[in-house]
């Protein structure tokens, strides 16, 4: 057994670890904490990048914390689908990181800065947890981590309308957490396992009872919630769009994709039944709510004049075509919907930076405001474009290749019409984005609005930013690298 | 398709263009002319790696290298077959000309007009070096986007409303197409790649499959080539933007959807198919239709160029109507016709723009006696204007000649109406603009001695050299590229052999 086989639970444990002893930096030493904090995650990442490889894409790594055998011990079940999750998180979590210190020094009261580190380890190593456990009830564990910090980041600044935005997440998100909780307890109750593995035995065996059928689709609704699923998504948009920018980076870019995912592995790795009615009718279910959402969010997104708001409702729209990847039920179908948990997670995350830039430096947020800013900060404005390129899913960023397989994946699962509706998202999607370039670089600015002289975003916030932007592009045209292992890991699953 | 050897020249040629861009990046603003030459040179480079493949092309040799793929059958290629060789040539040479046109025209925002020229033909010359509809895709995608600041470049409120509506057309036409090709992945078993005689079959799929796989196909490249009704954007295109950039978006652009489509006909489905899905009849009534109502759009128009505009929507469907005849002829004449007619429009719409800058007229109505004033733009233009209408001996004379014997050999000599009828219409709206250019003058009443007073011929001072060179040029290369045809490099020695493949 190679040292390599322990990577996985380090790259969890030490973001949560850092988060444990980042307070003592932050009373001897403040100013190193934005420093410090870097330090868990980028080795997190580096972890990661070692373990691409060692994982082949058509099995998978299990790790049994402590030695103890499941379905005693606590598993830790990683297939190539789970890390290439992992290393999106742990990229994106990185380079939002790198971005927050001087975002976050200027928006957050000191006190509250040391806080802010503190959360924002503990919801990646929550997010990391989440998406490697093999066991249903951790599964539930990190969910509630993830949600508990989410929400305090939100409302961090501590202004009368974060909190308010918080307080709607709550009251979405705490009952979705008793759900899941619930769900749990069923499953429980009814295999008497946790053991993700050891469920789909049991539940294979056993085959379906009312209890499970229950229990499935509360984990869906809960998941759902969380994932901002049509019409489960109402608290997203101003949670979204009022949290600190590289926290809405890192919630629009990556919480919602992440609870996504878990529906996956609810789905295919524990509900393995999956030609019964139960699977497939919620699939429709769920597949009706993601055209609605697809459809929902793009227009919402282009009635909207605060720039943050209309990216949170372009999620919205995304995590449509993420479910609709899903309901496909081919591989195409599941590589277009984690290569675009990829996309969607590197562009979003970037046009919410790039929003940030806005603010931070000029304290804009209308859409309006933006007339004529390529003038001033030529370089956040290229790359919000490369971005919603992506987002728009034009050749050749890597939004194009998800929109492909997407689309394919529906095709070959014979859905045409899905196939019609991720089309008209992306007009959609041209619309509300290019609106917003076409005022960025072919509208002149109001008399004032921007001074003569450039004065671009500082070079640390600037890179974070542009690395997002040339990854779309880097995965667009490097599809290569990932696809055909991801094809044959959604094969696998399936 | 034959046996292609490696070469890096195509992927050169793509490239090269940007190297105007780091020459724009390059350089302060105050080395603004030295710039401008270096653009220049890098389109005239481009030029020169295009042609250095011309004697391997014509000894039937293709060349190919691999970009990138994502699997196996889904992979970015560029491959320099003679088709694809042919159009790359046209896009190329027109590209030099505008650019040097440019150089005196641009009067502002240099930096972006050059820097969105360059691209857009990287772009191009990636549309036409494609070796499959994905690659294919992907480049026309990207330079539908990028020729959108050249066509507002003006940014006037006219400009920005042409350009609001180019992209609504293309961003729908783009989406249309993504569906064709996905289709086409679909049901053509993952071969997306051209094949010499087609590469679909009713084999894999059914046919009501393989017409939907067509339709979306001429719908999505039909907005670029202006079938009517999915022309709207280009008559307020074409009089928004700058000259050069119209000459380019009629001389070129267009032609990329109308490359398409020759690339859907011969490549992707092949004649026999075709000719058995029985598609071409609706190819052919679309055209037809197109032909006679862009052209009696065209009469009723006093902007010069947007009736210039009027007459490429009917010019560009020649090549569609040339390419549903399903005929050795017919498909000679339409694909030659992608080249004769970016010569002879690229010609036109560079004299409109000579005029407006050393006149500033734009109507038709108010150029009486402009000819004495601009006479070598205005014979150019007259030139160019004979060709369109089919005069003997110039490339429009060889298109109509092509087609009409096409349409003997389809055995549909309706077409030859049409034909007629479009030649007929071209003289009715081009006849007027040289009358009025050389035979009207303000003041040509008759004085009370009897006589009129011409104005005085100016020649040599009409206008910079930059402008008035591309123009002569295209008007000299109309007569030329008409009588000899078949010299190596023109349009007869390169299509004729694609032609005779697929029609033997």
């Amino acid at each position: 057994m190679g040292a390599w086989r322990h990577f996985p639970i380090f790259m969890i444990t030490l973001p949560l670890l850092g988060a444990v002893l980042l307070p003592f930096l932050g009373y001897a030493r403040e100013r190193w904490v934005p420093y410090a904090a870097l330090l868990p995650l980028g080795t997190s990442t580096l972890l990661g990048l070692l373990l691409m490889g060692r994982i082949p894409a058509d099995g998978f790594l299990s790790y049994h914390l402590g030695g103890w055998e499941p379905p005693f011990g606590i598993e830790i079940r990683l297939d190539y689908v789970g890390l290439f999750l992992m290393l999106v998180v742990c990229g994106i979590t990185f380079l939002a990181l790198v971005y927050s210190r001087r975002y976050i020094g200027k928006e957050v009261s000191g006190g509250q800065r040391t806080a802010y580190y503190v959360l924002y380890l503990l919801l990646s190593g929550a997010m990391l947890g989440f998406v490697a456990t093999g066991d249903i009830f951790n599964l539930f564990v990190f969910m509630e981590i993830l949600a508990l910090s989410s929400y305090a980041l939100v409302a961090i600044t501590g202004n009368r309308n974060p909190v308010r935005a918080a307080f709607k997440y709550i009251l979405m998100g705490a009952p979705s957490s008793i759900m899941v909780l619930l769900a749990v307890g069923f499953l429980y109750s009814a295999t008497g396992t946790l053991n993700m593995a050891d469920l789909a035995r049991r539940i294979a065996e056993s085959g379906y009872t009312e209890v499970l059928i229950v229990s499935y689709i509360l984990l869906v609704v809960g998941f759902g919630v969380k994932a901002a699923l049509f019409p489960l998504h109402m608290w997203l948009p101003d949670a979204h769009s009022i949290a600190p920018s590289p926290i809405s980076a890192l919630l629009s870019g990556l919480l919602v994709e992440v609870c996504a995912f878990a529906l996956v592995r609810i789905t295919f790795s524990v509900f393995t039944l999956r030609s019964s009615d139960l699977v497939m009718g919620t699939a429709d279910a769920v597949g009706v709510a993601a055209v609605a959402a697809v459809l929902y969010g793009g227009i919402m997104a282009i009635l909207q004049k605060d720039l943050k708001m209309m990216i949170a409702y372009s999620t919205v729209s995304h995590v449509g075509y993420i479910f609709l990847g899903i309901t496909a039920f081919t591989a195409e179908g599941l590589t277009g919907a984690m290569y675009h948990m990829l996309d969607h997670g590197l562009a979003k995350a970037c046009l919410f930076l790039c929003a940030g830039n806005f603010i931070y430096l000029k304290g804009y947020r209308r859409i309006e405001d933006l007339k004529g800013a390529w003038s001033q900060m030529p370089w956040t404005c290229f790359a919000f474009a490369l971005a919603s390129l992506s987002v728009i899913g034009i050749p050749p960023t890597a939004g194009f290749i998800s929109k492909w397989y997407l689309i394919l994946g529906n095709v070959k699962g014979g859905k045409w019409l899905y196939a019609v509706v991720l089309l008209a998202g992306s007009i959609l999607a041209a619309v509300y984005c290019l609106r917003v370039i076409y005022y960025m670089f072919f509208q002149a600015g109001k008399e004032g609005a921007w001074e003569e002289s450039w004065r671009d975003a500082p070079p640390a916030m600037l890179a974070p930013v542009w690395t997002l932007s040339l990854a779309t592009l880097f995965f667009g045209i490097f599809s290569s690298l990932l696809i055909p292992s991801l094809l044959k890991a959604a094969a696998y699953l399936l | 398709m034959q046996e292609s050897t490696f070469s890096v020249i195509p992927l050169l040629a793509v490239l090269l263009p940007w190297a105007s861009l780091l020459a724009i990046l390059a350089f302060p603003k105050r080395a603004e002319r030295l710039r401008l030459w270096l653009c220049f040179l890098g389109s005239l480079a481009t030029f020169g790696v295009v042609l250095s493949l011309l004697p391997g092309v014509l000894d039937g040799n293709t060349y190919t290298i691999k970009l990138a793929s994502v699997v196996e059958s889904l992979e970015m290629r560029l491959t320099v077959d003679t088709l694809g060789y042919y159009f790359a040539l046209v896009v190329a040479f027109l590209w030099m000309l505008a650019t040097v046109y440019s150089m005196s025209y641009i009067d502002h925002k240099h930096n972006r007009f050059f820097a969105f020229m360059a691209m857009c033909e990287s772009f191009m010359l990636g549309c036409a070096f494609s070796a499959n509809m994905f690659t294919y895709f992907i480049f026309y995608e990207m330079m539908t986007f990028g020729s959108y600041p050249l066509i507002i470049h003006e940014e006037t409120t006219m400009a920005r409303r042409a350009g609001y509506k180019y992209l609504v057309y293309a961003i729908a036409a783009g989406t249309v197409l993504f569906f064709a090709i996905v289709a086409h992945y679909f049901w053509g078993d993952g071969q997306l790649g051209f094949g010499s005689y087609g590469v679909l079959s009713l084999e894999f799929a059914s046919r009501a499959a393989l017409m939907t796989v067509f339709f979306t196909y001429l719908a999505g490249f039909g907005v670029k080539a202006a079938i009517m009704p999915l022309h709207g954007w280009v008559p307020d295109a074409h009089p928004a933007a700058p000259s050069p950039a119209s000459a380019l978006l009629s001389g070129v652009i267009l032609k990329a959807g109308a490359f398409g489509i020759i690339r859907v006909c011969f490549n992707v489905f092949g004649a026999d198919l075709l000719r058995e899905l029985e598609v071409y009849v609706v190819m052919a009534s679309l055209a037809c239709i197109t032909i006679v109502v862009a052209s009696v759009f065209a009469l009723t128009q006093d902007n010069l160029k947007r009736r210039l505009a009027y007459s490429s929507i009917g010019q560009v469907s020649y090549i569609i109507l040339g390419l549903a005849m399903l005929a050795h002829d017919g498909a000679l004449g339409g694909v030659m016709h992608l080249a004769h007619h970016a010569l002879m429009k690229g010609c036109l719409f560079l004299c409109a723009g000579v005029i407006l800058v050393k006149t500033g007229k734009k109507n038709i109505s108010e150029m009486a006696g402009i000819g004495y004033q601009l006479p070598i733009t205005m014979i150019c233009f007259s030139v160019a204007a004979l060709a369109m209408m089919g005069t003997p001996p110039s490339v429009g004379f060889v298109t109509k000649w092509l087609l009409g014997s096409g349409s003997l050999q389809a055995g549909l000599p309706v077409y030859i109406v049409v034909l007629l009828a479009s030649a007929l219409l071209n003289a009715a709206y081009f006849l007027p603009i040289i009358y009025i250019a050389f035979f009207r003058w303000e003041g040509d009443e008759v004085d009370e001695h009897g006589e009129r007073h011409h104005p005085k011929l100016v020649f040599g001072k009409e206008a910079d050299h930059k402008l008035v060179v591309p123009v002569v040029v295209l008007a000299a290369l109309v007569v030329i590229v008409g009588i000899w045809s078949n010299v190596p490099g023109f349009p007869y020695s390169l299509v004729s052999k694609v032609v005779n493949v697929i029609f033997p």
